[in-house]
């Protein structure tokens, strides 16, 4: 690929006109399903298995992307380059690293400040 | 002329840059705001450098095909590498245009070179010196990218993913890291050192760049690198990084530290050495399944800040940048 071809891409101008015609995809919630479908093929059968999650802690739901890979280990994006043997060490291991994001917030309004 | 990529360590014009670089991107408005990216909350102008994290995000959190939760359209599967030289270049280019310098490349921090090393050792590495990426800390307090409460130039993190909501959040805090020191809840340390030259050897030898089922289970260069192989271990090469890094380098929103992309360029330039070795390979190929969409060799690749290029546009980036340096293990 040639460096003229992509010159404009780094302008003020591209970015405000490519976010604006990307953004409106942004505007769904991130989160939303725990839904995780594994398929395979399997001497001519197809499988599709569907698994849900309804995860709580404190009370207060989990509300990102969580998956489950055909070697039936979890994964959670929102910590992306780790995986887990199990949902519950997964969930243990969000709370271990940012404990901070399981602390109440005032007003439902998640806005974290430096002390 | 193609830029040069440089050794971090090698090269203090390459590293003053840089800094200079990202610092005039998180000062830079270029119009978009969070209501435009459908952040709740007041609107809030966006700057050029947090674009690119929240374009990481949104790119994390776009599943391919929507239907699974495995394979995103920046990770887990077979576009990982093409996709982050995508963002590389598209930053690079950016930070040439505020810079003023066409030349200027992207230094790449070899992490393998630390991994070599002893942990205190790696602790103590130059990169992390007060004239190059500054130290560890919540907040970061050293280095360019230290944060001070009254300092309103000094570096924040304003956009973050939270891990409960697994959204874009507002904040207003500095920099976070914690080398070698995540833990699993068991009290054990999950990357206590970054990886080592004989890994990279490892995934170099591979002839196949990725495979069936095209995904965190697949054999395959691509998977070595992203280092979600061997399955059931540690984590490996590009995700030990980020573990080992920590803290901010942990979340969606990763591109917050600097450091994020010393560490794609570093993985990009094992790339370039592998495409060396093994002629313009890619698959899969356009005869593969629908499925694949976002990973096939001429798909469109995710775009937010740019129009969309393919994988088979970036395996021919010479014109571009190249490496001072393709010896990696």
């Amino acid at each position: 690929m040639k460096r003229s071809e992509f010159a404009r891409a780094s302008t003020p101008e591209s970015l405000v006109e490519h976010v604006g015609r990307n953004a409106p995809v942004l505007g769904h919630p991130y989160g939303g399903t725990m839904e995780s479908i594994r398929e395979a093929t399997y001497r001519g059968h197809d499988i599709v298995i569907r698994t849900s999650y309804h995860i709580e802690v404190d009370g207060a739901p989990l509300e990102g992307h969580l998956g489950v890979a055909n070697d039936g280990q979890v994964h959670y994006h929102a910590i992306p380059n780790l995986r887990f043997v199990s949902t519950v060490d997964l969930v243990k291991q969000l709370i271990e690293a940012f404990p901070e994001d399981f602390q109440p917030r005032s007003g439902g309004h998640a806005h974290r400040e430096e002390p | 002329m193609a830029a040069v990529r440089r050794n971090i360590l090698n090269d203090a014009t390459a590293r003053q840059k840089y800094i200079q670089g990202v610092k005039l991107l998180k000062q830079e408005f270029p119009g978009p705001t969070t209501s435009d990216l459908g952040l709740d909350g007041p609107a809030s102008p966006v700057s050029t450098y947090d674009l690119f994290v929240v374009w990481h995000h949104v790119a994390m959190n776009t599943f391919t095909p929507p239907t699974q939760r495995d394979r995103n359209a920046a990770h887990s599967g077979p576009v990982f590498l093409p996709w982050h030289r995508f963002m590389l270049i598209l930053l690079e280019l950016h930070l040439q245009r505020v810079l003023d310098d066409e030349d200027f490349g992207l230094p790449y921090w070899d992490w393998a070179a630390d991994g070599d090393l002893s942990p205190d050792q790696q602790v103590a590495s130059p990169v992390w010196a007060e004239d190059c990426m500054g130290g560890q800390g919540n907040p970061v307090t050293t280095g360019p990218f230290a944060f001070d409460k009254v300092d309103a130039s000094s570096w924040r993190v304003l956009l973050y993913g939270d891990t409960r909501t697994g959204q874009l959040l507002r904040s207003d805090r500095g920099l976070q890291r914690a080398f070698g020191q995540t833990r699993s809840p068991d009290g054990s340390l999950i990357a206590p050192t970054l990886p080592r030259r004989a890994q990279v050897a490892t995934a170099l030898d591979l002839e196949t760049y990725d495979a069936p089922p095209w995904n965190e289970q697949s054999p395959g260069f691509r998977n070595q690198v992203e280092g979600w192989v061997p399955a059931n271990t540690a984590p490996g090469l590009h995700n030990c990084v980020h573990v080992w890094v920590g803290e901010d380098m942990l979340r969606s929103s990763s591109p917050n530290d600097p450091v994020f992309y010393l560490n794609h360029c570093n993985e990009d330039r094992i790339w370039a050495a592998w495409l060396q070795d093994n002629s313009p390979t890619y698959v899969p190929d356009q005869t593969e399944p629908d499925v694949l969409r976002g990973h096939r060799i001429d798909d469109a690749m995710h775009a937010l800040l740019s129009d969309p290029l393919t994988p088979r546009q970036m395996l021919d980036v010479e014109d571009f940048y190249t490496y001072d340096n393709l010896l990696v293990s």
